[in-house]
């Protein structure tokens, strides 16, 4: 068989899946922008869904507005990763809430917790969006002043504020 | 040996078998790719060795790649051109793999979404799998009598 026809051959292939690929990710509803959020430095790691659900606005940027916030003491904070990760250590008074298990536990949560409690979201730090998502699930659910701690428990610990 | 090999490279049972696991493999492995580009976008970026503008058009494109050339084996479409791009694929992952086996490079991310997605496997069996898969691939594109069960003269 001839090379010319190999590498032809070969291109439609790539050119109907490359199309095909485009197309799908349009319409899908779990398509994802082209190009996406990869720079640590600027904040936490995303490949970001055509219809974005993170808000940088919710963002605390960095570790020591986020301990101003803390020791305020009026922000519960609530720790977004698996309930195993919260008993290897957690920020001192911050309950679990593993996005993992959001569905069983959030009417507890709710019956514990007034709508107008603020919140702070953390998780495993800037490689890890499940604090964003769990603030995006509080604030469906009615909550309504939710912030996202970027930095998470890594941040923290590296500051060696306290832990639990 | 020699002969062993020619007998073994002339098998139209084997190219068929190999053509077979190689096409359910790699439309099996697209399917979760493409129901979560997110999630796989992700593993991307923890690889470290790819350009933050193209973590998700590889994310997207990739998972179809493997999808049609997959098909393509399956149903005899144009095996020998599908068998290549998809030995370039199992190339490209064993590099891929090789790579951050031999710097040690680890990414654990610690959440719930990205070990779902079985991350956390290691390297090694992932690494001899592709060898073995590439092996099939070479037999099926080295094959040269008549394919069995292809679609006609689009073979």
């Amino acid at each position: 068989m001839d090379n010319k026809k190999l590498i032809k051959k070969i291109t439609l292939m790539l050119a109907v899946s490359v199309g095909l690929a485009l197309i799908v990710n349009y319409f899908s509803p779990v398509g994802i922008a082209l190009i996406g959020q990869w720079d640590k430095s600027q904040g936490v790691i995303t490949a970001k869904a055509k219809n974005d659900v993170i808000v940088g606005k919710l963002e605390i940027e960095d570790v020591k507005t986020a301990k101003q916030i803390y020791d305020i003491g009026k922000s519960l904070f609530v720790d977004a990763r698996s309930r195993e990760n919260y008993e290897d250590g957690h920020i001192p008074g911050a309950v679990s809430l593993p996005l993992g298990q959001f569905d069983e536990l959030i009417n507890a949560f709710i019956d514990k917790h007034s709508l107008d409690q603020p919140i702070v979201t953390y998780c495993s730090g800037r490689t890890c969006e499940d604090s964003h998502n769990l603030a995006q699930l509080l604030l469906d659910f009615g909550f309504n002043d939710v912030k996202v701690f970027i930095d998470g428990l890594p941040g923290w610990e590296a500051e060696d504020y306290p832990i639990e | 040996m020699n002969k062993l090999l020619k007998t073994v490279l002339a098998n139209s049972w084997i190219e068929f078998a190999a053509r077979w696991i190689l096409g359910i493999t790699f439309i099996y492995a697209s399917y979760d790719k493409i129901l979560a580009p997110a999630d796989f976008a992700k593993i991307i970026y923890g690889y470290e060795l790819f350009p933050h503008d193209f973590i998700n058009l590889i994310a997207i494109i990739l998972p179809f790649i493997e999808l049609i050339s997959g098909l393509a084996l399956i149903l005899g479409i144009y095996p020998r051109s599908a068998v290549l791009i998809i030995n370039g694929m199992l190339l490209a992952f064993i590099i891929v793999l090789s790579v951050n086996l031999i710097r040690g490079h680890e990414f654990e991310c610690g959440c719930f979404s990205v070990k779902k997605a079985g991350y956390l496997s290691s390297a090694e069996p992932m690494l001899i799998r592709d060898i073995i898969y590439l092996i099939l691939g070479v037999q099926v594109f080295l094959f040269s009598g008549v394919r069995k069960g292809c679609l006609g003269r689009l073979s």
